[in-house]
């Protein structure tokens, strides 16, 4: 994916492999990591979706699906961008340090649509568990998924949409394939 | 139990015709999307939303009513019942603060019980999301403070906070009481009908204030700045005491998933 180039606003249509975990499971890889020096996870070139699915139903490789609440997790960005994550997919406005670690580690922050769970999942083909089992919905997962419609949200100029300066005129446009 | 389970479904799966109007209208981004959830939730029964909640439950019963168990059991088995069955989410954990750990079926629900006159059991539910939870707050004003104090606290968390949230966001406000009463008030808010306004006449204004003051905050859909900021805001009030002036507020998703289940004994 284009990280560097992609533009605060600007829409895309993602196709590919996502990683999803949210709070619990991050906090466990910290500590593991703390405590042994290592993960269960290869976090390199990921990207991370903060999502936890609900309950599959029959035919479906996972639940309805959608995005958390990004600025709880970030506190634990910078560990995650440390490990090779390039970008983050989640819901809503983020605090000034994960603007900040944006810049730093030149990634980007994607918003998905929120409260659209029943139709996200039908752009979602594949899912496996990947660690942290006991964890239910806060497991991480490997999902592929496709034509998933995002909003880069924070650049890698640190450009925000959330912010008031920053918001752009032109979100409604068509999506392009990316 | 049955109805408070077809309830809870519904509350799932279908948006309220009210807030679909809304929907309807909205053009911005990811509006396609948006439309297709309320489309493809409804024909087959999955989730709007993958976090399908906490259950709050806010029950009025009559003095006359004869129930076989207490109220929090019969809840609880229809909140296990329900989520044990359809493909939503189990968001508890059993214990808050050192394990964590996950619980089956999204038990418990959070039950409050208020007695009444008369032989109904009314049963007014939310399926509170955790996005928009995390944006209850509680102040305690001093008693001398004014309106405009009030309003000041409601503008400044839905301008900080609202994108986070899901908007358009639902307001539910709750003045006086104690504490604990406040916050009752304001979750109870949330279950009010959209449009619906306080009978007394200054709340009936402060609510309509609000909700102008509120959604010229231009935080629209999906806090990127396109449509309503709020779709609707509600206040209770109850008496308090001389050196105090409660103020809750709750907020809710755009989704507002609530019911109101009535039994008659």
């Amino acid at each position: 994916m284009r990280i560097e180039t992609l533009k605060a606003g600007e829409t895309v249509l993602y196709s590919g492999p996502l990683c999803i975990m949210r709070d619990a499971a991050q906090k466990r890889l910290i500590q593991e990591m703390e405590r042994t020096g290592k993960i269960p996870v290869d976090l390199e070139g990921r990207i991370v979706f903060y999502a936890g699915p609900a309950k599959p139903p029959p035919g479906y490789p996972i639940g309805a699906i959608g995005p958390t609440t990004s600025s709880r997790m970030d506190k634990m960005l910078e560990f995650l961008y440390r490990r090779g994550v390039l970008a983050t997919i989640g819901k809503g406005k983020r605090t000034p340090l994960a603007t900040e670690l944006c810049v730093r580690y030149r990634r980007v922050y994607f918003v998905a649509p929120s409260g659209a769970a029943a139709a996200l999942l039908s752009r979602i083909a594949e899912a496996s568990c990947l660690a942290y089992p006991d964890l239910a919905t806060e497991a991480v997962y490997a999902v592929e998924v496709t034509d998933l419609p995002l909003i880069t949200a924070i650049d890698v100029t640190g450009t925000d949409i959330f912010s008031l300066e920053d918001r752009p005129m032109d979100l409604t446009r068509t999506p392009k394939k990316g | 139990m049955t109805r408070f389970s077809e309830a809870l479904v519904r509350a799932n799966t279908e948006l309220d015709p009210s807030i679909r109007e809304h929907l309807e209208r909205y053009q911005g981004p990811f509006a396609d999307i948006l439309k297709e959830n309320d489309r493809i939730a409804r024909e087959k029964s999955l989730p709007l939303c993958q976090d399908t909640g906490f259950v709050e439950c806010f029950c009025t019963l009559g003095q006359s009513v004869a129930l076989e168990e207490p109220l929090q059991r019969t809840l609880e088995a229809a909140v296990a019942n329900t989520y044990g069955a359809f493909p939503f989410r189990d968001s508890t954990v059993a214990e808050p603060l050192f394990r964590r750990t996950p619980l089956k079926d999204n038990v418990p629900p959070v039950v409050h019980l208020f007695q009444t006159e008369g032989k109904t059991l009314e049963i007014r539910f939310l399926v509170k999301g955790g996005g928009s939870e995390n944006l209850s707050r509680y102040y305690a004003l001093e008693p001398s403070a004014g309106v405009e104090e009030v309003e000041n606290k409601v503008i400044e968390l839905v301008g900080d906070n609202g994108a986070m949230s899901c908007p358009p966001l639902h307001i539910g406000i709750g003045i006086g009481g104690s504490s604990e009463k406040a916050m009752l008030n304001a979750k109870l808010a949330l279950t009010y009908p959209l449009g619906a306004r306080h009978r007394h006449p200054d709340y009936a204004q402060l609510e309509e204030r609000l909700f102008r003051k509120l959604n010229a905050l231009t935080i629209g859909f999906q806090g990127l700045g396109v449509g309503p900021t709020v779709l609707s805001a509600h206040t209770v009030y109850e008496p308090t005491h001389i050196a105090a002036l409660p103020l809750a507020i709750a907020v809710d998703c755009y989704l507002n998933r609530k019911g109101v289940v009535r039994f008659e004994d």
